[in-house]
């Protein structure tokens, strides 16, 4: 058989789309950008209870009392585990995704239900969509809209919309065509038959339609926390990288709730809006925890903790200080830093944060994977990052966006890869000892993500170089999976092999015995640079220097993460504040202002 | 004068090339011959005319094509060949939007499972061909309140379908049918689906309205009893083909063939058959000169037995102007009853038994 180009065709499709229909894509992104900053805005402020009585007031006026009381108790426990910020921006993508979705499939299901054309056509297409992995749609969608919020409303749109479009045909196909026909023998009108007839009987089986959609959009927030759209799912994905599971718990809690509350209010909702629902619900006797108050009441509760809110609102937000000092130079500047869920990237990011802030920047920080990140900084949507390590270990990115891309230069180094092997391990002390022991480590090598660059090199020279080839399989997963399997398998004293690289925080807390290369098959470490937009440096002139001038040793490096480390999750830009206080001169050196003025600022 | 609906030659055919299906029916191939080429023949050169005020029963087995054919006449389904008028308009003629203002004002529709709609209450559902004409809510709402009340059904308009029985809620469809004050009506196994003695009722309550209303009806079913019992005239149906059209004495008593025969098997003589139907019309004239009572034409057959039990001759039979037209002696009761139409044969004493004959 030829080999079929199909990827390269997907490839030069979606370079040609990119080409040109870049103001398409910007304009649907400026309206979902949009839709989503006004929805976020509104959730996110009122105080968290308050918005929970607003949410809580909803769910009893569709479902009853007890619905409303359990609603108020899972939002404040959202609020107690201080992921509110979080939970609201995550409601805000669902909700504008669900809309969106809602928008397009709806119509699009009563176009299949009235036509078999239409639902042959459409029927493939919805099932691509419901089933190609999420992930390979991601990249695609990163790229014709960027990093954030626009991707993973997309992302989680296109995954959602088959169920939208189902439900509306079925629901459309299974009203009884007697009834159909009777209203045609009256001399309906085809559209009317729509809004009379159809719409209204169909009304139940759309809506739960509608309830998977929100439901898969939920379940979507999460893989759309890979390209940087916070909220909830960027939560799960940080705690995934450092494999901290207290956190991911506690995130997939707050996506829990969100889930049932929806769930429960969107089924809730079917009933109300459609007259037959109501007429059921209606014969059903009230108590007292299944009271609901009228729609007026409802309406009048929401909009007076509404009103409150707003005023708390406008209280709050005048009541705010700005913190000018005599060292600002950003003056209010806005600066986007981006970073992979790697010790270094972390302490090195908040570090600049810090020093920025204090400067008189804005700063945000946002999380990606690898690939996403670097995506992001070419296309602009990420100022810099500071933990690129070339030129072995991003090989693959760096000549892919070096184009686009400013080093920025190296900020410490030398680091180093190797296999690494649990001090425990006795007799092997080299790569070249592998190879009699490969029964011991059952002739497995556990990597991380198959796309790093050193995975690339252990395959393609490292075991060659030492002949292990045939003797070891590596394999492939992720780094979180990797240092797991390094957990458990150290818990139980079991020899283990793994991918591992310096510095890492792994060689602190565990006894790990790095394997030597006589051979220098690894090549020499890389150094971490930092990486800058085009034109970065050019727009900040002053910060540009202060990157480049950048450098770390490994003992502040290590002491740095440490610090970090032992604070605690949330709470890395006080540990950098700490550690700052007990190393005075050093934000002066790495942020010098002219004068000196900082001085005494930092170390007070 | 113009009959209020003519259907002339009617032909529909389902599925790939139905026009040279009709072709190749009209030189004489039957269904199964179409069957074999996955076309179905519903309805072939079905013509028949229903006058004003008529009550027109259209009678078969499933499958002879009766609910196509009826759908043809308010326009839901396009003849494959063959016209419909409704006073003197052809309903092929007409664009979507004139056919659709046609159903909504001049011809309603009931149907066998009520098609009543579960999300609107009973005085929204009879109002529902008015709101479809766009009449004000008040004015349509007091109109389907007078045709719920026609329908015995005041006091139940604010119910919902769900809550009433299977007659009640045909009741309703007979009163959404009604409220537009249609001119012809079209009624699809209106009553197949109901309860035998609820059956009954709505008959006859629908022959009660009839004689207040006046509408023309075309009324479908399988039941020859119920088409007997509604129709002025009925037309019997069997694969496609209408095989007799007719009142119910000309099939009752001249079946046009086998077919039909067989059907009448089943029906209640006694109900049917009137004096005019059964007397025999060369009498010799003196037979009303006693005092005895006598009967009508139009005196249901059962009268007329009782009536003849009570004499002990033949049973005259008048017309309004008090004529004799006919005479109705016992056996003929008798021998119509039996579907035998004979003479009577003198026994034979010496060759023993009597044998009756069945």
């Amino acid at each position: 058989m030829p080999r079929l180009p199909l990827g390269d065709w997907v490839d030069s499709g979606v370079n040609w789309l990119v080409g040109h229909f870049s103001w398409l894509f910007d304009a649907v992104k400026a309206v979902m950008e949009g839709m989503y900053d006004g929805i976020d805005a509104v959730l996110a402020a009122p105080a968290p209870l308050l918005m929970a009585g607003i949410l809580a007031v909803v769910a009893w006026w569709l479902r009853g009392l007890l619905a409303g009381l359990l609603a108020f108790a899972g939002f404040a426990l959202v609020d107690s585990l201080d992921l509110w910020d979080r939970a609201m921006s995550t409601l805000a993508l669902v909700l504008v995704a669900t809309v969106i979705a809602l928008l397009i499939s709806v119509p699009l299901g009563i176009w299949a239900a009235r036509s078999r054309a239409v639902s042959a056509a459409v029927r493939p297409v919805l099932d691509l969509l419901q089933t190609m992995p999420s992930m390979v749609l991601l990249i695609p969608a990163m790229l014709f809209f960027g990093l954030g919020t626009a991707a993973g409303v997309v992302a989680t749109l296109i995954f959602a919309l088959a169920p939208g479009v189902r439900m509306t045909e079925l629901g459309i196909r299974q009203v009884d065509a007697e009834l159909v026909e009777a209203a045609e023998a009256f001399g309906t009108s085809p559209r009317d038959v729509l809004w009379r007839v159809q719409l209204p009987l169909a009304l139940p089986t759309i809506m739960a339609g509608v309830n998977q959609v929100i439901m898969l959009g939920l379940s979507m927030v999460v893989i759309a926390g890979m390209v940087g759209t916070g909220g909830l799912g960027g939560a799960v994905n940080e705690a995934i990288g450092q494999l901290d599971i207290g956190y991911g718990f506690e995130a997939g809690v707050g996506i829990v709730v969100l889930a049932i509350y929806l769930d429960r209010v969107t089924g809730a909702l079917g009933t109300r809006l459609s007259p037959l629902g109501r007429r059921a619900a209606a014969k059903v006797p009230t108590r007292a925890w299944s009271y609901r108050p009228r729609p007026a009441v409802a309406v009048a509760g929401v909009a007076a903790l509404a009103l409150v809110a707003g005023g708390l609102g406008v209280l709050g937000s005048s009541s705010g200080t700005s913190e000018a000092s005599g060292s600002d130079i950003g003056k209010g500047k806005e600066i986007r830093i981006g970073y992979i869920p790697w010790d270094e990237g972390i302490a090195s990011t908040y570090l600049w944060k810090e020093l920025l802030e204090e400067r008189g920047f804005k700063v945000t920080t946002t999380q990606y994977a690898a690939g996403p990140l670097y995506t992001g900084l070419a296309t602009g949507q990420v100022d810099f990052q500071t933990d690129s390590w070339l030129p072995t270990t991003h090989a693959e990115y760096w000549a892919k966006y070096g184009e686009r891309l400013e080093d920025l230069g190296k900020w410490y180094g030398p680091t180093s890869l190797e296999l690494t092997v649990p001090s425990y391990v006795k007799d092997v002390n080299s790569l070249a000892d592998l190879e009699e022991h490969a029964s011991e480590f059952d002739g497995k090598i556990v990597g991380i993500e198959p796309s790093a660059g050193m995975m690339g090199l252990l395959k393609s020279k490292v075991l060659k170089e030492y002949g292990l080839d045939g003797t070891y399989e590596v394999v492939d997963g992720s780094t979180p999976a990797m240092l797991a399997e390094l957990k458990r398998a150290y818990a139980r004293k079991q020899p283990v092999v793994v991918t591992l690289w310096s510095p890492h925080w792994a060689y602190s807390d565990y006894g790990l015995k790095k394997l030597e290369d006589p051979k220098g098959a690894w090549g020499k470490g890389d150094g971490v640079h930092t990486l800058a937009r085009k034109g970065f440096a050019a727009d900040n002139p002053v910060v540009g220097r202060w990157l480049k001038d950048f450098s770390m040793t490994e003992e502040q490096l290590t002491g740095l993460e440490a610090q970090i480390q032992k604070a605690g999750k949330g709470r890395e830009q006080d540990a950098v504040r700490t550690w700052l206080r007990r190393h005075p001169g050093l934000a002066g050196k790495w942020a010098p202002v002219a004068g000196g003025a900082t001085e005494s600022r930092a170390a007070g | 004068m113009q009959p209020r609906l003519e259907a002339e030659h009617l032909f529909k055919v389902f599925g790939r090339r139905p026009d040279e299906a009709v072709e190749r029916v009209r030189k004489g191939a039957d269904r199964d011959d179409l069957r074999g080429d996955g076309t179905t023949a519903a309805v072939i050169d079905a013509s028949f005319r229903v006058e004003e005020g008529e009550i027109f029963v259209v009678m078969g087995l499933s499958g002879s094509g009766k609910s196509t054919l009826l759908r043809m006449l308010n326009g839901l389904l396009e003849p494959t060949a063959g016209r419909v008028l409704f006073d003197g308009r052809d309903l092929t003629a007409l664009t979507d939007r004139e056919l659709r203002k046609l159903r909504s004002e001049r011809i309603s529709m009931v149907f066998q499972h009520f098609a009543l709609f579960p999300h609107r209450s009973v005085r929204d559902n009879a109002a529902y061909g008015l709101e479809v004409q766009g009449v004000p809510r008040a004015e349509r709402e007091r109109r389907a309140d007078e045709a719920l009340a026609l329908c015995g059904l005041a006091g139940w308009e604010k119910a919902w379908p769900d809550e009433l029985s299977g007659g009640m809620q045909q009741r309703v469809g007979l009163a959404r049918a009604l409220a537009t004050d249609a001119d012809l009506l079209l009624m699809d196994e209106s009553f197949s689906a109901l309860d035998p003695l609820i059956r009954r009722d709505m008959q006859d309550q629908l022959l009660e309205l009839q004689k207040t209303l006046r509408k023309t009806i075309v009324f479908i079913t399988h039941d020859l009893n119920e088409a007997m019992r509604l129709g002025d005239r009925i037309a019997v149906m069997r694969d496609g083909r209408i095989v007799q059209t007719g009142t119910a004495e000309d099939i009752l008593l001249r079946p046009a063939n086998d077919y039909v025969a067989s059907f009448i098997q089943d029906v209640d003589r006694s109900r049917v058959l009137t004096a005019a139907a059964v007397m025999d019309t060369e009498p010799r004239g003196d037979e009303a000169d006693c005092g005895c009572e006598t009967a009508a034409p139009d005196t249901p057959f059962t009268e007329l037995c009782a009536l003849s039990a009570r004499l002990t001759h033949p049973v005259a039979v008048l017309d309004a102007g008090r004529t004799l037209v006919g005479v109705v002696p016992r056996q003929r009761l008798v021998g119509v009853l039996g579907d035998e139409h004979g003479e009577a044969t003198a026994c034979d004493r010496d060759g023993g038994k009597v044998t009756g004959r069945a």
